[in-house]
């Protein structure tokens, strides 16, 4: 049923990594997709993120949303949405259901961020004159910076995950070998697939984390 | 909504599947990271733990699929989907268990032992207890990942409210897919509370009317 | 400590397991209930559906596993005696057991599938009903590329081909249409958004299946295949050697009295009225009196 042989064989054809729907292209179009979500999840979740750390306001709001969110059901929400904005638009359906998936904890990330900078700093900053726009970037991106890559960690590990799927809506992206593999049974073209993904994965979680803990240093040691 | 309506048996019958998908799991994965809680020694635990979020980081389709091509389990029936999710919660409940259980305090463990507890009553009059906050936040999130990365098993035939959403979108019915959406919804909140429940059920101590002088 | 835990992770298990798999659909009946089996296509479901009623309104106990996916995954498993019963289509599974398959008439086909169906598995009663793999533009393409048959597209040039992932490794894709026809095309995966992409114009042709009531609901033209790079495909029931011959007769009638009409209106009423295959199997099955 499964052979390595045969698995490092359909991984070293280049016939498998060339063309359309070759490893390759199908890297770049879900890289693509992650990054650009994951940036428009970060445009609009860190500034809100950071303005209810300050301010307070809205708390409950965000601890609801994160921790409703992991129960999202991500297939659920493309196929919703690809259904509701039409076939032709499917690719912004889709970057709005994984923005959707990643909002929730680059939101909490940038919110935790801020309310673990202690008060004393946080008024210190302001009894120095600091404008908002000073303190937030001096004082409220610096120190909450560890949390918001920690957020972008956990965002990134699920919209890659999603972006598996979306082959079933008419999309590329490392998904289409899983979901053709299956199909035709062919565990070589499967489990490459699944390997790319896996490999895509971790690296981005593994630089994301030691980013995470590089930014923490720095903080704390001086 | 007319279709719900219309399905209702149907969708129950989903329903009732997709929540033994997912409690099953959670029951297997919280027992099978207790085990390596108690039993991997210090020295390979940053190994273990380094591991399981490296299993974590994997998408869930990809071990749906790929796990019967490596360890021979059989795409028909729940068996493939079960055991995959319980990886995942035993992945997440490792961490969840191990700060739960280290974080009763010292002395009271010592004050048992010495009032002559034996290992077995000193865990489960003592650390046990005392764990079941860490343990019952650290469910109520594998549960929420479980319910929803338990409908991705539909698409390797398991016949769960993931159905929902891969029948509606070939039928090109919207009211099936939102079904769907609630109807995990609605599960995702009742194992929420229930967990919440079972916690406060569990910790009597904590509760107010329990205080005595 | 350790024997204890052990303990309960297999008395765990075991419960689990038998939760699970009595909850997988088995009736209260103590035999081996028959295993029947489905594409992940609604109108594949609704005939698995119907052969389910029927054997359950004679009295045998039936387990669904319905949504499995392709032949490539389910064949084994009716191989391997896992599945029991499955309703197919003669002419794809055909080329699945034999590639280089010359039958292309329906009879031929049926025979031809019996013949190459390996040990294990038998075809039952021919169905009236196909349900096959078609090309289909918009009636406006081919009103402005003049097009009647596949091959009139060798002219046209930059064509996108749209199907199912797997479309692009069949005989009959893009491969087969370079050899039998000439025709080039650029193979898109849409997977269930095929009929969408082709009426929106992100695609120029696609791969609909025939007894799809939308062919006809959104005017779009099937290219007919006069060099039989489709087989005929009907549907047939195929069957394990586990199950008796009382339940192959069951089954073959139920297949023999679908019509290709009676095919494209279950369809519909999926589509349309939304119903659940249980219930569109359920009155079909009454309408035709073949249970009570």
């Amino acid at each position: 049923m499964f052979s390595i042989g045969e698995l490092f064989d359909w991984l070293t054809d280049p016939e498998n990594w060339t063309g359309r729907y070759g490893l390759a292209n199908l890297f770049v179009e879900h890289l693509t997709l992650t990054l650009v979500s994951l940036a428009i999840a970060g445009l609009l979740a860190i500034p809100i993120g950071i303005a209810i750390g300050q301010s307070g306001r809205g708390e409950t709001l965000v601890i609801a949303i994160s921790s409703a969110s992991r129960a999202i059901p991500t297939m659920g929400l493309m196929f919703a949405l690809v259904m509701v904005m039409g076939v032709e638009f499917r690719q912004f359906a889709v970057v709005l259901a994984l923005v959707g998936i990643a909002i929730p904890p680059v939101l909490a990330g940038a919110y935790a961020g801020i309310k673990s900078i202690p008060i004393v700093i946080r008024e210190g900053a302001r009894a120095q004159g600091m404008t908002t726009w000073q303190q937030i970037r001096h004082v409220g991106f610096p120190l909450s910076a560890p949390s918001m890559v920690g957020g972008f960690k956990i965002a990134f590990l699920q919209v890659v995950s999603t972006v598996v799927l979306a082959p079933l809506v008419g999309l590329g992206g490392l998904g289409f070998g899983v979901i053709q593999g299956l199909a035709l049974r062919d565990f070589s073209q499967l489990t490459g697939s699944a390997l790319v993904i896996v490999l895509l994965s971790i690296t981005g979680e593994r630089l994301l984390a030691k980013a995470q803990s590089k930014l923490d240093r720095r903080l704390t040691h001086y | 909504m007319e279709w719900a309506a219309k399905n209702f048996d149907f969708v129950l019958e989903l329903s009732v599947t997709h929540l033994l998908i997912s409690l099953v799991p959670l029951v297997l994965g919280s027992v099978l990271a207790f085990a390596l809680v108690r039993l991997t020694p210090l020295k390979l635990a940053g190994t273990i733990g380094t591991t399981f979020s490296a299993i974590y980081a994997i998408p869930s389709l990809a071990v749906f699929v790929a796990l019967p091509a490596v360890i021979g389990t059989s795409y028909l029936g729940p068996t493939n989907v079960i055991i995959a999710l319980s990886i995942y919660v035993a992945a997440a409940m490792f961490f969840s268990t191990r700060d739960a259980f280290s974080q009763v305090p010292k002395p009271t463990v010592f004050i048992a032992r010495a009032q002559g507890l034996s290992p077995l009553q000193l865990f489960i009059h003592v650390e046990l207890p005392l764990a079941i906050p860490g343990l019952i936040a650290g469910l109520r999130v594998a549960a929420a990942s479980t319910v929803s990365m338990a409908s991705i098993g539909a698409i390797v035939g398991v016949r769960n409210l993931g159905y929902l959403f891969l029948d509606g979108f070939q039928r090109k019915i919207p009211e099936e897919i939102l079904t769907g959406l609630f109807a995990i919804f609605i599960i995702g909140i009742a194992l929420d509370l229930g967990l919440w429940a079972l916690g406060k059920v569990l910790t009597p101590w904590t509760r107010r009317s329990a205080q005595r002088v | 400590m350790i024997k204890p835990i052990k303990k309960s992770i297999k008395s765990v298990i075991a419960l689990s397991a038998v939760a699970v798999l009595g909850l997988a659909g088995c009736a209260e009946s103590n035999s081996e209930p028959l295993v029947i089996g489905s594409q992940a296509y609604y109108s594949n479901e609704i005939v698995a559906e119907v052969y389910a009623q029927v054997l359950e309104d004679a009295g045998y106990s039936v387990d669904r596993q319905f949504a499995l996916g392709q032949r490539d995954v389910y064949v084994p498993a009716l191989l391997a005696g896992e599945i029991d019963i499955f309703p197919e289509y003669t002419g794809n599974l055909l080329q699945y057991f034999d590639p280089e398959a010359t039958a292309t008439a329906e009879e031929d086909v049926y025979q031809a599938l019996q013949g190459a169906l390996p040990a294990g598995l038998t075809a039952l009663a021919l169905s009236g009903a196909s349900d096959q793999d078609s090309y289909n533009v918009t009636s406006d393409f081919a009103m402005k590329n003049n097009l009647t048959s596949i091959g009139d597209l060798a002219g046209v040039s930059g064509i996108r081909l749209g199907g199912a992932p797997e479309l692009a490794e069949r005989p009959y894709g893009p491969t087969g249409l370079l050899s039998s026809y000439g025709v080039t095309v650029e193979f898109e995966a849409t997977g269930d958004t095929t009929v969408e992409s082709l009426v929106a114009g992100l695609i120029d042709m696609a791969n609909v299946y025939s007894a799809d009531p939308r062919i006809q609901q959104l005017g779009l033209v099937t290219l007919t295949d006069p060099q039989g790079l489709f087989l005929s495909s009907n549907l047939v029931p195929i069957a394990s050697d586990a199950v008796n011959q009382e339940a192959r007769d069951l089954i073959s009638a139920v297949s023999s009295a679908m019509t290709a009409a009676d095919l494209v209106a279950l369809n519909v009423r999926s589509v349309d009225e939304q119903l659940s295959s249980a219930v569109i199997a359920r009155d079909w099955l009454l309408s035709k009196g073949l249970i009570d």
